[in-house]
């Protein structure tokens, strides 16, 4: 990274104008005096100036003075120091760091006391080619990025958070969000991801992808708590972004235990409705993709039942509405969906993303029973016949995005992460050639990043100061979630797992 | 006469030996949780602190009781407030019902100030352990009542309570409160949050019952000459 970037990211070199052409907050702020040297006008200096500067007032082998130095030595963004001809004494060395330290902690104050909380304000829509995150901002604001486009997030927004506005939280996820962030997002008041690797990796293939090939199917797996579920909805917030339809089953899981109303299938005699799911998810299906319900077609005509039908040629949300005011109805207008869905997607149309929260709920086992108190096999459920349909990878024009859970899966021990031991023998050859993407727990910049969000959105609060004297010295005594000691016990206790520490911080 | 006395300060132990025990020979020294004791170096000791250290390689050291950890993070009081909301030795489950009381009085505040302009946020207290403690101090009585029978009849007599009487009255009030006069339905962190929000705001059945307690000990104010101690 040798690119002088003309951001608000503060220089060392003092004697410079303030009324240079910088952007950022600090450029106000004080400068130690040098000596005799030019006021340079620009930012960064022409080559000539710089060399004819650092040079000036050296004798052939005789050292700089201090101060000279300490305002001709310049660093650009790579780190290497221009022109390290100069040999300077260790003493020379520590008081220039001590001069530069004193310079950080005046600017940081000064950052702090303008825009505490999203730094990087400036220009970050170059993508990965150029740095645009400032290091020596406040340490606070490192955690964020305004950069709310996942298309853009690149490798240097790992650990960052973004935020995504509320009316694309209303729309994308009307039932896609795990409960626990739903509440995260009502008490902070605000949406916000970190970005990570895996969401990365998936929104990469995702754009390399070409639509005319077969769709991939990419798994997501990891221990419990890790961000799989998450990690896709980061990954769906890129598709819809991206004008992609999304199909979102946000568990899986809940299609094959407690359900209080199970109705055999009008359509085959064999299998099952389950009326309530299927309608709750036609409804925020509806509310995800309004746009493409009223420009894709039926491509036949569909009977409900004597009086009732749709003929070929309406929009698709007609069948959508069927399913949600005739709930007796409710799967099998699922069932028509995704095959009208799956049968128009192609290269030229629009782009289909299936994805599916807990998929091996769909080749696992089931806690529903028929009357004769028989076990009912996932396969005998219209709901998961028609989803296991959609996740073979006969279409083109798409992709196939799925998680696997222990969570809230039925018969499978706490233990299983991996994808063979969740899927089993089946469901592991019907979905074989698959990508997988291991989600691993926070890394140590990840954990960081989280704990400052924490902070900063007032969520650790625990003081160490007992009952009677926490009124008086609250201001003086660091809260104990806030020392070193409190955030390396976090780190003992959560493992750096994510769920586990949200649980941690929840009540301290 | 030197046996004898050294017969009683030998290690005693019971015949049959329990994990953990209440009563323990005089001579079992406290178990110390804390890590900052064992963190100060050797030359900075005060002297009370040496003879303790030394004290510690003869003397045999009580069991630890399960609650006391070296954390950070705990509180002898939100301990004891556990220990008495636990039923059944269920000290999981108290545990996790006060911790769902503090997670849920700490998301209603920090929703609310989150929400609230830049004026008002200096006002909304979102620590939940300063409003526990808060709301336990406001909950505790000045002065009790005690029962003294005199000519036949019992009196209900005004006196001074001890701290740890105080201590003990606002958390069974509190407890009693929130399992005997709410809504069946609803949890039992959610009534307690509820019931220590208000406290916190000097209001609440709660607080109204420790008034009550003050005001019939004012009301008592003649009979105080019955205690004789």
């Amino acid at each position: 990274m040798d690119l002088t970037v003309q951001c608000s990211c503060p220089r060392l070199q003092t004697g410079v104008e303030p009324g240079s052409s910088r952007t950022g907050p600090g450029s106000g702020g004080t400068r130690v005096t040098g000596g005799s040297e030019p006021a340079h006008a620009t930012w960064p200096l022409p080559l000539r100036q710089r060399r004819e500067g650092r040079f000036a007032g050296l004798d052939n082998g005789n050292l700089p003075t201090e101060t000279e130095t300490g305002t001709e030595r310049q660093r650009d963004r790579g780190g290497s120091v221009l022109g390290t001809s100069t040999r300077l004494t260790r003493t020379q060395r520590a008081d220039m760091a001590l001069k530069r330290l004193n310079r950080i902690v005046q600017l940081s104050h000064t950052v702090s006391l303008t825009r505490p909380l999203h730094g990087s304000g400036c220009g970050l829509q170059l993508g990965a080619a150029t740095q645009t995150e400032a290091p020596m901002e406040s340490p606070r604001a490192v955690f964020r990025t305004s950069e709310s486009e996942p298309a853009s997030h690149g490798e240097q927004h790992i650990g960052q958070f973004y935020t995504i506005p509320p009316s694309q939280v209303k729309t994308i996820f009307p039932h896609g969000l795990p409960y626990r962030f739903q509440q995260q997002i009502k008490t902070f008041n605000e949406a916000c991801l970190m970005v990570r690797k895996p969401a990365l990796e998936l929104i990469g293939y995702l754009k390399k992808a070409d639509p005319a090939h077969p769709s991939v199917r990419y798994v997501l797996y990891g221990e419990r708590g890790t961000g799989k579920s998450l990690s896709l909805c980061h990954t769906l917030h890129h598709c819809s972004l991206q004008d992609w339809l999304i199909l979102h089953v946000p568990d899986a899981h809940l299609w094959v235990k407690n359900c209080k109303e199970l109705m055999a299938s009008s359509y085959h005699r064999a299998r099952f409705d389950q009326p309530i799911e299927a309608s709750v998810w036609l409804k925020n299906f509806r509310v995800t993709n309004e746009r493409f319900l009223k420009e894709i077609k039926t491509s036949q005509k569909y009977i409900w039942s004597k009086r009732e039908f749709t003929d070929e040629g309406r929009p698709l949300g007609e069948i959508v509405d069927q399913g949600v005011t005739r709930v007796k109805n409710a799967s099998d207008a699922v069932g028509v969906v995704l095959k009208e869905l799956k049968a128009q997607a192609r290269p030229g149309s629009y782009r289909l993303v299936v994805s599916v929260d807990g998929v091996n709920a769909l080749w696992g086992r089931t806690t529903l029973r028929k009357e004769d108190r028989s076990l009912i096999d996932p396969s005998e459920l219209t709901l998961v016949h028609n989803l296991r349909k959609m996740m073979k990878n006969d279409w083109c024009g798409g992709a196939v995005i799925a998680t696997v859970t222990q969570t809230g899966s039925v018969f499978t021990p706490s233990s299983a992460y991996l994808p063979q031991e969740l899927l089993g023998k089946e469901g592991f050859d019907f979905l074989d050639p698959f990508l997988p993407v291991l989600v691993p727990a926070y890394s140590e910049k990840e954990f960081e990043s989280s704990y400052q969000y924490y902070r900063d959105r007032r969520w650790i609060q625990h003081h160490t100061v007992d009952s009677l004297k926490s009124t008086l010295c609250v201001s003086l005594a660091p809260p104990a979630g806030h020392t070193e000691e409190g955030k390396k016990e976090l780190l003992f206790l959560s493992n750096r797992n994510p769920a586990a520490l949200e649980r941690l911080c929840a009540f301290l | 006469m030197a046996a004898s006395i050294a017969k009683f300060l030998r290690p005693w132990s019971p015949g049959v030996l329990p994990a953990r025990w209440t009563r323990y020979n005089p001579y079992y020294l406290e178990p110390e949780p804390s890590k900052e004791v064992y963190r100060i170096p050797v030359t900075e000791l005060t002297d009370e602190q040496k003879a303790a250290q030394e004290l510690k390689a003869v003397r045999p050291i009580k069991a630890a009781p399960p609650g006391l950890t070296s954390s950070v993070f705990s509180d002898p009081t939100v301990s004891k407030f556990v220990n008495m909301m636990m039923e059944d030795g269920d000290k999981v489950l108290a545990r996790s019902i006060i911790t769902q009381t503090f997670e849920s009085m700490k998301r209603k505040q920090v929703e609310k100030y989150h929400k609230a302009p830049a004026t008002e946020k200096e006002g909304i207290e979102c620590n939940p352990y300063t409003i526990f403690h808060q709301a336990l101090e406001n909950c505790k009585p000045i002065i009790g009542l005690i029962s003294i029978q005199k000519g036949g009849k019992y009196y209900q007599v005004p006196t001074p309570l001890t701290d740890s009487r105080r201590r003990f009255l606002a958390m069974k009030w509190l407890i009693t409160e929130c399992r005997d006069n709410k809504h069946r339905r609803t949890h039992m962190y959610e009534k307690l949050s509820q019931e220590l929000l208000a406290a916190f705001m000097n209001e609440g059945n709660v607080i109204k019952r420790k008034h009550d307690m003050h005001k019939m000990a004012e009301a008592n104010r003649a009979f105080a000459h019955y205690r004789w101690w």
